[in-house]
Parts: structure tokens; C-alpha cells; sequence
């Protein structure tokens, strides 16, 4: 008897369509909040991506507090580098016991993004910053160094210069 | 009423017909763009927030500027809406390709059939039992006539809409049949088997309402159902309207019953080889027809123009402002909450096998119908 209620009154399908029904009442109440979106997807070239904290992006150099290029010299990251995309010459700067780089250029195009010049830098003095939108329309920009204004080692690479994306404006 | 000469009567009736067609090429569009949002929600998605374009130019203007609209709550909801104008200029300009070997005049006419059918269906549809406004006496020959809510009142007017809506299955069928190939001959077949199964309980849970109320007049019957039940008339118009809207979703073709048109294993079912506009009336006949039956259920179980569904209005005095008698209002609204429903169950059910579509049919809707309408009748001899 209960088999046949149970074949007869559809709890199954009155239960999924309470389920989706609940997903939609929330998402439709905060789909058009930016603070708390309970959606999966992101509206990525108007709203900014957000990426996972350890996101592999382009390499950058960093800086100390008193504005002097924390790298050394080591050139553990040019060894280590499994496509040879670094290539550092060092020199030397009055009031400063290490070594500095005089030039420290890097091959985007061929690079591979696989953080070993990073795990192996002891001075922390490079990173991957979490920038992904790395297109450009010559091969020149893809060469990066520590001379030139538009992209260098030290700063983001320009954004809307190549992508549809707002996120430089916002 | 007064009696209408016979030019009267033609300018009204087409005055009518262009009403209902703006509402379908409303309704519609809105109908896919929901399908789209809705499906998107339920699947904690977004769905459509921006037509395809370029950064410049117009659509990437378009695209920006409902962006920018989108951070006013209310229009953030809407965003994407140009994509149901670029729905349909895609299917207008697409190329029209007929193939060689199939039989170039049913292929041409299997859309059109299957359209039409669904179209006429409305000229027996009645939005509101009554005048919606009175032509001014300065409009030149229609002044002072009524605007009625019905294109026609006739008499059997279920067994019409019966009748056009089964016909619409031609369409489906010959449009497969003529495609001179195997996928589309197979989604034909099926719809052939599908159709031919639901139809019955389909008709059967519409005697439902026909037996409670004791007419084929589709007013008669909106206003019988509605308003003039017993408490006993209610539990057997809740089973007959799941038991219709069930069978809804198998005559329209929609998710859960999609054999005719199973993407998973038949390319595209019975449109596989058309394309361009021809499609474009595949598709706005199963939409169309989504509405018929949305309207045709709320009007029969839901109460139709009156607020309260089931036969439930009949306890609600009819002096009471605004919820005591018709309003077009009620009745729209339910149409499209039942469309909504479409688009929810789609996002829900998982399909259903071939023989487990057959057996839902034979084994339990039939059955089930049976006893509901036996039940109706033994509540009608009780009314009486």
C-alpha cells in the first residue's frame, strides 16, 4: 500500500524542484550584489576575476622598503630554469655589500610558469604576481626587463592595452 | 450585445487576431530569454548577461551600458535582454538550406503546418469572459463595440483546441519524414508513438472539468470550474491539472519527455536538417504551443480569469473588490508562472527513458485519469 502511495504521489520530484527551487530564489536575490555572489560563474571581462591565492602569473622583481631591488645575484633562479628564460648580469652599486643586477631580462613567450625560479630564489626577491591577462600583439613585449616604461619587472603589465577587461578603470 | 454587421464583425475579429499575435511575438521572445535566465539560476549560474560582440562598436556599447545599468538592483536582472532581439535577427539571417533528397514541398510545409496549428488554437482561447474596453463612438466603424477578451465564443470550444492542437503533430511528423534521414525519421517516430499515447489521458483529464461543469464552451466552463464548485470538485481538479500539465510537457515536447528532439542521441530529433527561419517556426511552435497549454490549464484547473485555483473561488463572495470577479490580470499572471514552471521542471527532472515515458503513460496516467473522471461524474450527480 505504502509502495503504491509512494508510486502514485511524486515526493521525488516535489523534493528536486524544492532543491532547485531554493538555488534560484538565491541566486536571484543576489545575482546583481557584487559583495556576496552566491553564483559559481563570474562575469570576468566586466567584473575583475578573482584568482586563487597561489595562481602562477608573470614573474615579477621585487622591491625592500627603501625602494633597493632585494636580488642578489645568486642567479639560482637562471640555472634552475628549465626553459632558460632569465638571463641576469650583474654588476656593482656605491653603499651596497651584495651584488645588483645591472640587467635581469625575461622571455615571456617562452616561459612556462612553473615557480622554480621562485622556489629557489633565497632572498625572496621574486614572485609570481597573480596576473593572467598577459597577451600583447608584438613579440618585443614580450621581452621584459628592468629598462623601459610600458613593461617592466617591477610592474604589472599593462592591462587594457590588450584585453576587453575594465579592471585597470575599476 | 448588440448584433454586429458582418464588416464590423471582420474588423473586429482581425483586430483581435493581431492582438493575440503581438502577445505570442511578446510573450515568446521573453519566454526564451527566461529559459535562459531561469535555467541559468537553477544551475547557480547566471545566464544571459551580454550579447556577443566586439569591445567597440554597438553590441560592445550594448553589452557596457547594461553593465553599467546592471548596478541598479532591479536591471541587473534584466541584463542580457538585447539577446532575445539577436535571437531572432540569428535565425532571419541564417542561410535556409534544403537538402537534396528530401521532399522539397513537405519540407516546406511541415513548419508552417506545425506553426499554424498552434497559432489558430488561440481563436478559441478566452482571456477574459467580457468587454476589456469599449471602442469609442469617433473610431470609424468599430465605435462603441466592445473589445472582448475572446476572439470567438463558440460552442465546442475545447473540442476545437482538441482538435487543432493534435494536428500540430503532422507538422513534427512530416517535417521528419521528408528530411530523407535516419535521425530525423527516428525523432519523427518517437513524437509519432509519444503523441499518440498522451493524448489520451491528456483529453481524458480535460473531461474533468468538462463533466463538473457540463458545457465545451470555453467561457462556460472557466466560469463553472472556477466559481460554482463543490468542496468535493477540488482534490479531483488538483489531480487533473498535475495529470494535464504532465501530459502538457509530452505534448509540447519539453525536457523531461524530449524524445522527439533527444540531443543525447538523435543530433537534433525532427529539425536535424532544417535551419534558418524554417527551424525558427519549429521552435516558435513548441513555445506557442507551451503557452496553449499553460493557458489552457489555468483556465480549466487554476480558475482561469478568477483568483483562486481549484474550484476554490466558489467560496469567495463575488461582490468582493478585485478578487471577487474576473480580472485579465489573474489570468496572465498565471500563464506565466506556468511557463515558469516549464523552465523549472526542465532545470529539475533528468530525462526519461524511452520505455519509462511509455509506461508513465499507459500504466498510471490512463488509470489515474479514469478514476478522476469516474470520480467527477459521481460529484456532478451529486450537484444535480
Amino acid at each position: 500500500m505504502t509502495n503504491f502511495l509512494k508510486t502514485l504521489i511524486p515526493q521525488d520530484i516535489a523534493k528536486g524542484l524544492y532543491l532547485t527551487g531554493q538555488h534560484f530564489m538565491r541566486v536571484f536575490r543576489t545575482a546583481n550584489r557584487r559583495k556576496v555572489p552566491l553564483h559559481v560563474v563570474s562575469e570576468y571581462p566586466e567584473v575583475p576575476a578573482k584568482v586563487q591565492p597561489r595562481f602562477r602569473g608573470r614573474l615579477t622583481l621585487l622591491k625592500d622598503e627603501q625602494g633597493e631591488i632585494k636580488c642578489v645575484c645568486c642567479l639560482a633562479c637562471e640555472k634552475i630554469c628549465p626553459t632558460q628564460v632569465i638571463t641576469i648580469e650583474s654588476g656593482k652599486k656605491e653603499g651596497r655589500k651584495t651584488k645588483i643586477p645591472l640587467r635581469y631580462d625575461f622571455e615571456m613567450e617562452r616561459c612556462i610558469f612553473c615557480e622554480f625560479c621562485v622556489e629557489s630564489c633565497g632572498f625572496d626577491s621574486i614572485i609570481l604576481n597573480h596576473q593572467f591577462e598577459l597577451a600583447a600583439y608584438n613579440r618585443e613585449d614580450f621581452s621584459i626587463g628592468m629598462l623601459g616604461t610600458s613593461q617592466n619587472m617591477f610592474e604589472l603589465t599593462p592591462v587594457g592595452r590588450y584585453s576587453y577587461s575594465d579592471s585597470d578603470k575599476d | 450585445m448588440q448584433t454586429m454587421t458582418l464588416s464590423q464583425t471582420c474588423v473586429m475579429a482581425i483586430l483581435q487576431a493581431i492582438a493575440v499575435v503581438i502577445f505570442i511575438f511578446i510573450v515568446v521572445p521573453l519566454t526564451t530569454f527566461a529559459e535562459r535566465k531561469v535555467l541559468g539560476y537553477l544551475q547557480d549560474r547566471l545566464g544571459a548577461t551580454r550579447i556577443a560582440g566586439s569591445r567597440n562598436g554597438l553590441t560592445g556599447f550594448l553589452n557596457r551600458g547594461m553593465w553599467k545599468m546592471g548596478k541598479v538592483p532591479f536591471l541587473s536582472i534584466v541584463r542580457g535582454l538585447p539577446m532575445f532581439i539577436g535571437d531572432i535577427i540569428k535565425l532571419l539571417v541564417k542561410e535556409d538550406i534544403i537538402p537534396d533528397k528530401a521532399d522539397r514541398a513537405i519540407f516546406i510545409i511541415a513548419p508552417a503546418l506545425s506553426m499554424v496549428a498552434s497559432v489558430v488554437v488561440f481563436a478559441a482561447i478566452s482571456f477574459y469572459p467580457g468587454a476589456l474596453f469599449t471602442f469609442p463612438r469617433c473610431v470609424p466603424v468599430i465605435g462603441g463595440l466592445p473589445f472582448t477578451g475572446f476572439i470567438t465564443n463558440m460552442n465546442v470550444g475545447l473540442l476545437f483546441i482538441l482538435g487543432i492542437a493534435s494536428v500540430g503533430v503532422y507538422g513534427i511528423v512530416l517535417g521528419a519524414w521528408s528530411s530523407n534521414s535516419k535521425f530525423p525519421l527516428l525523432g519523427g517516430l518517437r513524437s509519432a508513438a509519444q503523441i499518440v499515447s498522451y493524448e489520451v489521458p491528456l483529453t481524458l483529464s480535460l473531461m474533468v472539468p468538462v463533466v463538473l461543469s457540463g458545457s465545451l464552451n470555453f467561457n462556460e466552463m472557466t466560469r463553472m470550474v472556477a466559481t460554482q464548485m463543490p468542496i468535493w470538485a477540488v482534490p479531483l481538479l488538483f489531480v487533473g491539472f498535475f495529470v494535464y500539465f504532465t501530459c502538457g510537457f509530452a505534448e509540447t515536447n519539453r525536457m523531461p519527455f524530449d524524445m522527439p528532439e533527444a540531443e543525447n542521441e538523435l543530433v537534433a530529433g525532427f529539425h536535424t536538417e532544417y535551419s534558418g527561419m524554417k527551424f525558427g517556426f519549429f521552435y516558435l511552435a513548441e513555445y506557442i504551443n507551451m503557452i496553449v497549454v499553460a493557458a489552457l490549464a489555468s483556465a480549466f484547473f487554476l480558475g482561469g480569469p478568477f483568483l483562486l485555483p481549484f474550484g476554490l473561488q466558489s467560496f469567495v463572495p463575488a461582490t468582493w473588490p478585485l478578487i471577487g470577479g474576473p480580472n485579465v490580470i489573474w489570468f496572465l499572471l498565471k500563464i506565466f508562472f506556468l511557463l515558469f514552471t516549464f523552465i523549472w521542471v526542465r532545470g529539475t527532472i533528468p530525462r526519461y527513458r524511452y520505455d519509462q515515458i511509455m509506461a508513465i503513460a499507459w500504466k498510471y496516467l490512463i488509470p489515474f485519469t479514469l478514476v478522476d473522471v469516474a470520480l467527477a461524474a459521481v460529484v456532478r450527480f451529486t450537484m444535480a
